[in-house]
């Protein structure tokens, strides 16, 4: 039920020359794992089930609620947003020298596809530290059910 | 100025096995009015789960994941695959590491690290002659 979980980036991921380059002259014997991110994207995921709902868990720092559009449809989960890095700009007046910048700034989407026989109406979604946290319950007639043994 | 940002390749053994499972956070690292400034993505790191310190010249950030995940959960999908953050830098003397200050603001770390007052740029008034 749930093997059929894959995700699919809207941006196209483009390796540099300087990795197409490195690729070429150190090919990967290994084949890649068909799930694996690209460096850097952001917001990473991690998705986890029970009994009775599935949890995604979105990994978006200095994201509040008002950053992070979420939606669903067609059981394909859409996390879209834009990360201000509100101290980018110099403050007037002031020279600033950057060292390293890492961190994702901007805007961002990422899909991710659901377990079938998800209720989306009942979903729920609260975030702290940075960590959003989507309660997706599965229908009811999907869930577990315990069957009574009746004495003959 | 290079060597303030140089990453730390001092680790000893001890701590060697624990940094390999950590993952490693996303910083921005700038300068600006006499200070250096860290910014690091640790998301899901509560308070009082994250450690900053400044020893022996090496600033090293160290948080702990903390999810509330039900009982029972299975993990289907995983991209983050660890429970802690780590990294360390090498500061280079002119910090001054008593008046460093951080601030952590949903899942986001933010160190300044001020200069000495001794390594600040000094005006030199031109005086009329």
């Amino acid at each position: 039920m749930f093997g059929d979980l894959k995700r699919f980036d809207s941006q196209q991921y483009q390796p540099d020359w300087f990795q197409q380059l490195f690729d070429s002259l150190f090919p990967d014997t290994g084949a890649a794992d068909i799930r694996s991110v690209p460096r850097g994207s952001f917001p990473l995921i991690n998705v986890g089930r029970t009994d009775d709902a599935v949890h995604v868990y979105v990994f978006g720092a200095g994201l509040t609620a008002d950053d992070l559009d979420i939606s669903i449809q067609d059981n394909v989960l859409t996390l879209k947003g834009k990360r201000d890095v509100s101290d980018d700009e110099a403050s007037e007046g002031k020279s600033r020298s950057h060292f390293r910048r890492e961190r994702t700034r901007g805007a961002f989407s990422r899909a991710i596809a659901l377990p079938d026989g998800l209720d989306p109406d009942r979903a729920e979604a609260r975030f702290s530290d940075g960590v959003f946290r989507i309660h997706l319950p599965k229908r009811a007639e999907l869930k577990p059910r315990r069957v009574e043994i009746q004495a003959a | 100025m290079n060597d303030v940002v140089k990453q730390d390749s001092t680790r000893d053994v001890s701590t060697e096995s624990r940094q390999a499972s950590a993952l490693w956070p996303a910083v921005d690292i700038y300068e600006e009015n006499n200070a250096l400034y860290v910014v690091a993505d640790l998301p899901g790191v509560p308070r009082d789960g994250l450690q900053v310190e400044v020893n022996d010249n090496v600033l090293s950030i160290e948080g702990e994941i903390n999810l509330d995940m039900p009982e029972g959960m299975t993990a289907i999908y995983a991209e983050v695959r660890g429970q802690r953050f780590a990294r360390r830098f090498t500061l280079s003397h002119e910090i001054d590491s008593e008046a460093i200050e951080a601030r952590l603001d949903n899942g986001v770390l933010n160190v300044r690290l001020p200069k000495k007052e001794t390594h600040r740029p000094r005006r030199i008034e031109i005086q009329a002659a």
